[in-house]
């Protein structure tokens, strides 16, 4: 195994994200590839209000706090202002969560995909708003709970299913989309560098395990990250070019293991397992996973 | 607006300038209510191993490519690292904790690249003065007796060891063949001992020790088992019917033994397949004869595949009856066997089945069918138990005062390690009793890891490297070394495959994961910050070596 993480680090420790946070993590992995020739622009969401404190900062790159819906407009006007400049070398990379990526922000995320900005945006996708307090989100997992998808005698949790965010980038005909979690941060990272490395947008989808919001003890982050891959529940994969045919899977779990494995250390899903277990549910999710892994050829 | 224009234009904002990264000033560790604590175990290894060699300590040596040094932590420990690299029945191995991922590491072969990488390299050592006034006489230059020597002289004690025959070095002297142990090999090794001041009295059998006792302030007794059992069948008194250890003493020694055509070696030990491989490298059509299954062989694993792969041919639950011939040997009547319910060893009994009697041909039978030991010289003064001296096991005190024993002669027929491991603890035992200290011998050990303390999720299956040894068709008509150990290459690659159990290896996946930054690599360790270390654990769950425990921080 060889080291990544270099000695200048990035984001300065102090930072008032919760003890375990994914988040962390995954900032931590790609701005040490991205390093310091960057510029990261960040919507609001947790990442943005644990690292900006007023008066202090954990940034050491430059840094802009953009509003909740236009992150990826404003990182398309960075990228035309530092042409206007003549200024080259220089990474452009927004950050923005899921509620910020999914939902409010994609149309302005869409248009600068339209456009075709030398931008890399990673989706750090906790699958809820965690910021405000844990709502749902078109990210969130069907049956997980949420304040605003409570389980209940009418209700497993959220009763849509998550919205395929990568596969819709990767119909925008950009140059380079992937996928990502922490766990495997060498596949990560490598999939950073090779987004910053494109003439023209890039998405990365990358699962952060949340464990306030997941409900699990904060130990577990990587570990329920690992899960998600080993489940088949988060497929790792890229894609270049726009093209669907050539996407590429990038991590191959040895053997799948079951979704129960994901899911019972969760607290999110806890419904599914007390007071009584909901094995329709559990099979459902399951099926769901065991066909998206035929088509990914897993 | 032109790119020119644009430039010229500066532009200024009336903001609080924050620093770069200012968030430092915050201190996170406040909020922790547990502690990450780096803490060291024992590894599985090294539990295992009669002697406690730091195994894992020597493999990250070797991964650093610190050859010599690497030698030095197993030449501290041991006298002898590079006869044991080649003849040790590596029962560290068995327990090695990669052996459950996928294949268990390749210990001795690293350990004996190690060893011969120093016997190219290595400098004689000096003499080591005398600061103690107590002499200290060993009996027997055996493992046992030699490593009891090795550690007393280097504690300053005036050493003689008396040997009975006109060579050092006991069994892997005149017992194991050339092929597993060049002979030249353990002779360095020696001349290590002597060269530290010990003196070997050849050719000096001790015919009673209370004379002895009386000359020295403590004595060692590590004479080993070397007399041979018989079989107790008729027609054992023929010509042509050997006896196995005497046999491997006479190709050790003197170089030539006649045996002719065919030869029948009786028994399933070390000794049968030694005399085996060494019979048919004397150009004889050789069978072992052994009355149990392969299964209950006591015979070291690598020991029967090789000489089968020779060309041993081993005829599995046959015993002997008796012994054809008239004045010379022509063959040997055996009945066949089947197995029964486990005996006191806990293998299982073999019993003869009627009339299943069957005869082979042969010119010279070798019995190996085990060894007892000689006690005459004791007359009688020391305490002794079907066929053992008798010791306190914490001290390997004898019920004579100043008198130790150790070595086979104290557990019956063992290996090598355990013979060094026993000489070793004698030396401790033997200073403190001269010193009029309580006798008891216990290193200091760290608990044992758990594997499931270790996260091996982020390990790649690799197979183990196979050590190159010599193709048999050249291994005939002559006694060259058959193992032919590791290349440099081979022993950096397998000893990268060593999970480094129990302690940190430097594989900074802590820092990887570390979400508040908190993680370094010192220079032997992993550091935590606990001015930013939020307590959350993640270190403790990915640990690959299982070192990292959180404990409750009570502020
Ligand atoms: C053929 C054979 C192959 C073996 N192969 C292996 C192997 O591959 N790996 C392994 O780990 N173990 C092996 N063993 C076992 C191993 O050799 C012994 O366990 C080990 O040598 C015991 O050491 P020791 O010092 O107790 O005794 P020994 O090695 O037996 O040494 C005792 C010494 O004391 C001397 N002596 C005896 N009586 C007197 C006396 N009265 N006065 C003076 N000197 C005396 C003897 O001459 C001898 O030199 C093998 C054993 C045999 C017989
Ligand atoms: C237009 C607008 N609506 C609502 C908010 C309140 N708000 C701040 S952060 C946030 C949730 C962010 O969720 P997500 O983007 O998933 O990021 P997370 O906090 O989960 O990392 C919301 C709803 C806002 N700042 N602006
Ligand atoms: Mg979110």
């Amino acid at each position: 195994m060889k080291s990544v993480i270099e000695e200048v680090e990035l984001l300065a420790p102090g930072h008032r994200m919760c003890a375990g946070c994914g988040l962390a993590i995954s900032t931590r992995l790609a701005l040490n590839v991205a390093g310091i020739n960057t510029i990261v622009v960040l919507p609001t969401g947790c990442l943005e209000v644990t690292t900006t404190q007023y008066p202090e900062t954990s940034w050491r790159v430059p840094f802009i706090h953009v509003a909740f819906e236009n992150a990826a407009a404003v990182a398309s006007g960075i990228d035309v202002a530092l042409e206007m400049m003549g200024r080259k070398g220089i990474n452009v990379l927004a950050i923005g969560g899921d509620g910020g990526t999914f939902d409010i922000g994609f149309q302005a995320l869409s248009g600068m995909f339209e456009r075709g900005h030398r931008v890399t945006y990673i989706c750090h996708d906790n699958e809820a708003y965690m910021n405000t307090g844990i709502q749902r989100s078109s990210a969130t997992p069907y049956a997980a709970w949420t304040t605003t998808s409570p389980y209940g005698r009418y209700s497993i949790g959220k009763k849509k299913r998550k919205k395929p965010i990568g596969i819709i980038a990767v119909a925008h005909d950009i140059p380079y989309v992937a996928t990502a979690t922490i766990a495997y941060y060498e596949d990560y990272q490598r999939k950073v560098k090779k987004a910053l490395s494109m003439d023209g947008p890039a998405f990365i989808h990358v699962l952060v395990p949340c464990p306030t919001g997941w409900r699990f003890p904060p130990d577990k982050t990587v570990e329920i990250s690992r899960l998600a891959v080993e489940t088949g529940v988060f497929v790792l994969w890229e894609v270049e070019g726009g093209r669907m045919e050539n996407l590429k899977v990038t991590v191959k779990p040895k053997k799948r293991k079951p979704v129960e494995e994901y899911l019972m250390p969760q607290r999110r899903f806890s419904h599914l397992f007390k007071p009584e277990r909901r094995q329709d549910v559990i099979d459902k999710i399951q099926r769901t996973i065991d066909e998206k892994c035929e088509r990914y050829g897993l | 607006m032109k790119k020119e224009e644009y430039k010229l234009k500066k532009i200024t904002i009336g903001a609080i300038i924050s620093e770069p990264g200012s968030s430092i000033k915050y201190k996170t560790g406040s909020w922790r209510s547990y502690k990450p604590i780096l803490t060291e175990f024992t590894p599985p290894c090294t539990r295992e191993c009669p002697a406690r060699i730091k195994v894992r300590e020597y493999i990250s040596l070797i991964k650093e490519k610190h050859f010599e040094e690497a030698y030095k932590l197993l030449k501290d420990k041991i006298p002898f690292p590079v006869t044991i690299g080649r003849v040790c029945h590596h029962p560290c191995e068995k327990k090695c904790y990669r052996g459950q991922f996928d294949e268990p590491i390749a210990i001795n072969i690293l350990k004996r690249f190690i060893a011969d990488y120093a016997l190219k390299n290595k400098k004689k050592p000096s003499k080591v003065e005398i600061t103690k006034k107590e002499k200290i006489a060993i009996i027997g230059s055996g493992p046992a007796g030699l490593s009891a020597a090795y550690k007393l002289v280097k504690m300053g004690y005036s050493v003689t060891v008396f040997e009975a025959l006109p060579v050092a070095g006991g069994i892997p002297r005149f017992g194991i063949p050339d092929y597993r142990l060049p002979k030249n090999v353990l002779e360095t090794e020696i001349d290590d001992i002597k060269s530290l001041g010990v003196e070997i009295k050849l050719n000096t059998s001790i015919t009673d020790i209370k004379h002895l006792r009386k000359q020295y302030e403590a004595v060692f007794i590590a004479v080993g088992v070397q007399k041979s059992r018989k079989l107790n069948v008729p027609g054992e008194e023929l010509d042509g019917v050997i006896c196995g250890l005497e046999f491997l003493k006479s190709l050790n020694l003197e170089k030539k033994v006649s045996l002719g055509k065919k030869v029948i070696v009786i028994g399933g030990g070390n000794v049968a397949t030694d005399v085996a491989r060494s019979a048919l490298r004397l150009g004889a059509e050789t069978f072992i004869v052994y009355r149990r299954s392969r299964k209950e062989m006591p015979a070291i694993k690598e020991g029967v595949e090789e000489a089968e792969r020779e060309g041993v041919q081993i005829k599995y639950l046959a015993s002997p009856k008796k012994i054809l011939g008239t004045n010379k040997v022509s063959g040997i009547e055996c009945v066949r066997m089947k197995l029964g319910e486990p005996d006191e060893s806990g293998r299982k009994r073999p019993i003869p089945i009627e009339g299943s009697e069957f005869v082979i041909e042969a010119d010279t039978i070798i019995l190996a069918i085990g060894e007892y030991p000689d006690f005459s010289f004791l007359k009688g003064s020391v305490k002794t138990e079907k066929q053992r001296i008798v010791v306190d096991p914490k001290s390997l005190a004898t019920d004579q005062p100043g008198v130790f024993a150790g070595g086979d002669v104290v557990t019956g027929p063992a290996t090598v390690i355990e013979a060094i491991a026993q000489g070793t603890k004698a030396a401790v035992c033997i200073d403190r009793y001269l010193r009029g200290e309580p006798m008891k011998y216990g290193e200091e050990a760290l608990p044992l890891i758990e594997l499931e303390k270790m996260n091996l999720s982020m390990v790649e299956t690799k197979s183990r490297i196979k050590s190159h040894s010599l193709p048999v068709k050249e291994r005939m008509g002559n006694f060259k070394e058959v193992n032919l150990g590791f290349t440099e290459e081979e022993a950096l690659e397998e000893a990268e495959r060593c999970l480094s159990c129990g302690s940190c290896k430097l594989c900074k996946l802590c820092s990887i994961y570390c979400p508040d930054n908190a993680a370094k690599m010192g220079e032997t360790e992993a550091e935590i910050n606990l001015d930013y270390c939020k307590g959350c654990g993640i270190c403790e769950n990915e640990c690959p070596c299982g070192v990292i425990i959180m404990e409750l921080e009570v502020k």
